[in-house]
């Protein structure tokens, strides 16, 4: 088996594993420096964990939103206008009233921009990942597209399911083995009937904003919620072991035998 | 006839935001014959029927009135004020719902939660506060074993 084609890189930015993984042939290196480059400019802008960032001097009331970089200020808009979409469940101020932690949307946003930064320099086939959600462009090779496993919520070296896909976000949210992480921002407890929900649409920000939501709303609301996304396909793995999708969800060809690609030969 | 009825004086109630604003007075007045005065008030919670507002589901308004009544020897002044307006049910947006929701959920498809192991993926999706590690573990082995 000869290399891929392309260029792949993993670096640890915005507090994640971020991949880049390139699969046209000619493009240069310079464009991934310009993608990290640009990550690592929204991590020091928008991290709560860094006392310099915008985010930080918000909150601490040494800025003001008209002072606010228009990033900032065009981030802070879609996450309200997202907390209106999914009933205040996907919330930037979830942990504390007085606390805005837009990082849910964020991390999602900053790959949308990375893809656009990748798109005019020429890549079209190319996936991009933070921390487990991702964009995928093209095919992963001429002969196939894109294989994204859905972690499975229950045992750390399954998927629960396997998609097939070309230009596609996908997001997921979870709890798994540490516990949860998301709070219903309503009952400021964790959500409960559910395991996990993975969002699949056009923008990763917004999938990945409705994932935390549907997740936050847990096994009860969670299905009707999603039920009526529109231009988003959810799957949502319920506590009681049942797997629900919307129609339009992409499915696997061949989950029941993915260990060989068609053509291939490769394990 | 009563529930439209019902349903146009919620609606008028809930157009005014604050309930003081729309203060209604019911008042009779007649002249004092005697200056020996008696005010009595009484404030009360007087809830509406509940409507159906067709397919955004059921809504109800309660109202605070205070009543003053004052009595003068045999007359008596009667003023009512609404001090309050509450909307203890209302159409929940999400629960608009009821009803899509009903049509909605058998357009889900179910099955059940399946493990699939050392599946040939390019990536996984998975919560990033608590697979990170293993995701970044299995990444970089899955972008290791494609450079071979």
């Amino acid at each position: 088996m000869s290399t891929l084609p392309g260029l792949r890189r993993v670096e640890h930015v915005m507090g994640m594993p971020v991949v880049a993984d390139l699969r046209d042939e000619d493009l240069g290196e310079d464009v991934l420096e310009e993608v990290f480059d640009w990550l690592r400019w929204v991590d020091a802008t928008f991290s709560t964990y860094r006392e310099d960032s915008e985010i930080s001097r918000l909150n601490r009331g040494e800025l003001g939103l008209a002072g606010a970089r228009p990033e900032v200020r065009e981030v802070l808009a879609r996450c309200e206008e997202l907390r209106e979409e999914t009933d205040g469940f996907f919330d930037a101020r979830a942990a504390s009233p007085d606390l805005l932690d837009p990082s849910g949307f964020v991390k999602g946003w900053a790959v949308d921009c990375a893809a656009a930064i990748l798109e005019a320099a020429g890549a079209r086939n190319y996936a991009l990942s933070a921390g487990g959600d991702m964009r995928l462009r093209g095919r992963a090779a001429p002969a196939w597209c894109w294989r994204v496993g859905i972690q499975h919520p229950l045992l750390r070296d399954a998927v629960a399911k396997v998609i097939e896909t070309r230009d596609l976000a996908v997001a997921t949210s979870g709890a798994y083995a540490r516990g949860p992480h998301v709070i219903d921002p309503h009952s400021r407890r964790p959500p409960s009937g559910i395991l996990s929900v993975t969002v699949t649409g056009p923008d990763l920000g917004a999938a990945d904003a409705y994932a935390t939501a549907a997740f936050a709303m847990g096994g009860g609301r969670a299905p009707h919620w999603t039920a009526r996304l529109r231009g988003y396909e959810a799957l949502l793995v319920l506590a009681d072991g049942r797997v629900l999708s919307t129609p339009g969800f992409p499915a696997s060809s061949s989950a029941a035998s993915p260990n060989v690609r068609p053509g291939t030969g490769v394990p | 006839m009563r529930r439209a009825l019902t349903a146009t004086v919620a609606a008028a109630a809930l157009a005014v935001p604050a309930g003081n604003a729309a203060a209604t007075a019911l008042a009779q007045s007649k002249p004092k014959a005697k200056p020996k005065r008696r005010v009595v008030t009484v404030t009360k919670r007087v809830a509406g029927s509940e409507v159906y507002a067709g397919r955004w589901g059921p809504l109800r308004v309660t109202l605070v009135v205070k009543r003053i009544t004052t009595i003068v020897g045999a007359h008596r002044t009667v003023k009512r004020t609404i001090v309050g307006l509450d909307v203890p049910v209302y159409p929940d947006h999400t629960d608009r719902s009821v009803f899509i929701n009903q049509q909605a959920l058998p357009l889900l498809e179910q099955e059940a939660l399946q493990a699939h192991y050392s599946p040939n993926v390019d990536l996984i999706s998975g919560a990033t506060d608590t697979s990170m590690a293993f995701v970044e573990s299995l990444q970089s082995a899955l972008l290791k074993a494609r450079s071979i």
